[in-house]
């Protein structure tokens, strides 16, 4: 069943032009490591944050500048992940590391989702140059290890078989 | 320092997983890495062909053993004249390039194609 819908996903108009597209599926690859680019380049400087780094700066500060631009490359990476996969959507769904990467996407995911409605993030908000709790600090190493582990599955996709 | 040893200890644990991920995830399959350094040749009939984005591969039959043969992503085949109607079940064809180091393997990356005769040149500068 699974399989009927990879199929069909591939059949899929779009996916099939883009499988024998040249600069579109370029631009398409560009768009998704664009996508990353903003994602991990933004919340790094966050996680390093919440860890205790740069403690002179208040949470709210930081996450009000940097929240928007990583949901953004998310947001982009997602998108143009998807027309990549449906390229090949049967192939990609048949590799272990392809569900190893969809599910620390996910685990990476909850970690922010716990994060953003812990009593502790609310509370931390204004602090200056006090450390920060330990829930806080274990969810911005967390988010770290989960989103290079991310890249890391990611960029091996295209070395496996 | 708590909170430096255990940021270095969860950075080594996620480069741990990449590594375990990537050793046991068996043949790499994009550039040229994955095949040794000497030319090798196959002929055989064309089973079934996948091709396009990101790279196009064909199930080749050769003396009753069925390779797998990596031809170019669309651009490629295209500047070498390789239409993808050629490259379709029944049809015979000489595939020169490289074996994968792996010899339990029949995989070959291809850089020039003969199809009746008719010399395609994936990799023009490559010999």
């Amino acid at each position: 069943m699974l399989v009927d819908a990879l199929t069909a996903l591939q059949d899929w108009a779009p996916a099939a032009w883009l499988r024998h597209a040249r600069w579109t599926y370029a631009a398409v690859n560009t768009a998704h490591i664009t996508g990353i680019a903003l994602l991990f380049g933004a919340i790094i400087p966050l996680d390093l944050r919440l860890i205790g780094w740069r403690r002179e700066f208040p949470i709210r500060v930081l996450a009000r500048v940097l929240l928007p631009v990583a949901v953004a490359g998310f947001c982009l990476a997602v998108t143009a992940g998807f027309f990549l996969f449906s390229v090949r959507a049967v192939e990609y769904a048949g590799l272990r590391l392809f569900w190893v990467k969809i599910a620390l996407i996910v685990c990476a995911l909850t970690n922010a989702w716990l994060l953003h409605h812990a009593l502790q993030w609310e509370a931390a908000q204004g602090d200056v140059g006090v450390t920060p709790p330990p829930s806080l600090r274990m969810a911005g190493a967390l988010s770290i290890a989960l989103w290079l582990s991310v890249i890391v599955c990611g960029r091996m996709l295209a070395f496996v078989d | 320092m708590v909170i430096r040893r255990r940021f270095i200890a969860l950075c080594g644990a996620a480069a741990l997983l990449g590594g375990a991920v990537f050793a046991t995830s068996g043949l790499a399959h994009h550039g040229w890495t994955w095949a040794e350094g000497e030319n090798f040749e196959l002929t055989g009939v064309i089973r079934t062909a996948r091709l396009g984005n990101p790279h196009g591969l064909l199930t080749v039959n050769a003396k009753n053993e069925d390779w797998t043969v990596e031809v170019g992503q669309p651009w490629r085949n295209a500047r070498a004249g390789l239409k993808d109607s050629m490259l379709v079940k029944g049809v015979e064809a000489t595939f020169q390039g490289h074996r994968a180091t792996d010899k339990s393997k029949r995989v070959m990356k291809a850089e020039r194609v003969i199809i009746k005769g008719k010399l395609f040149n994936l990799y023009p500068d490559r010999d």
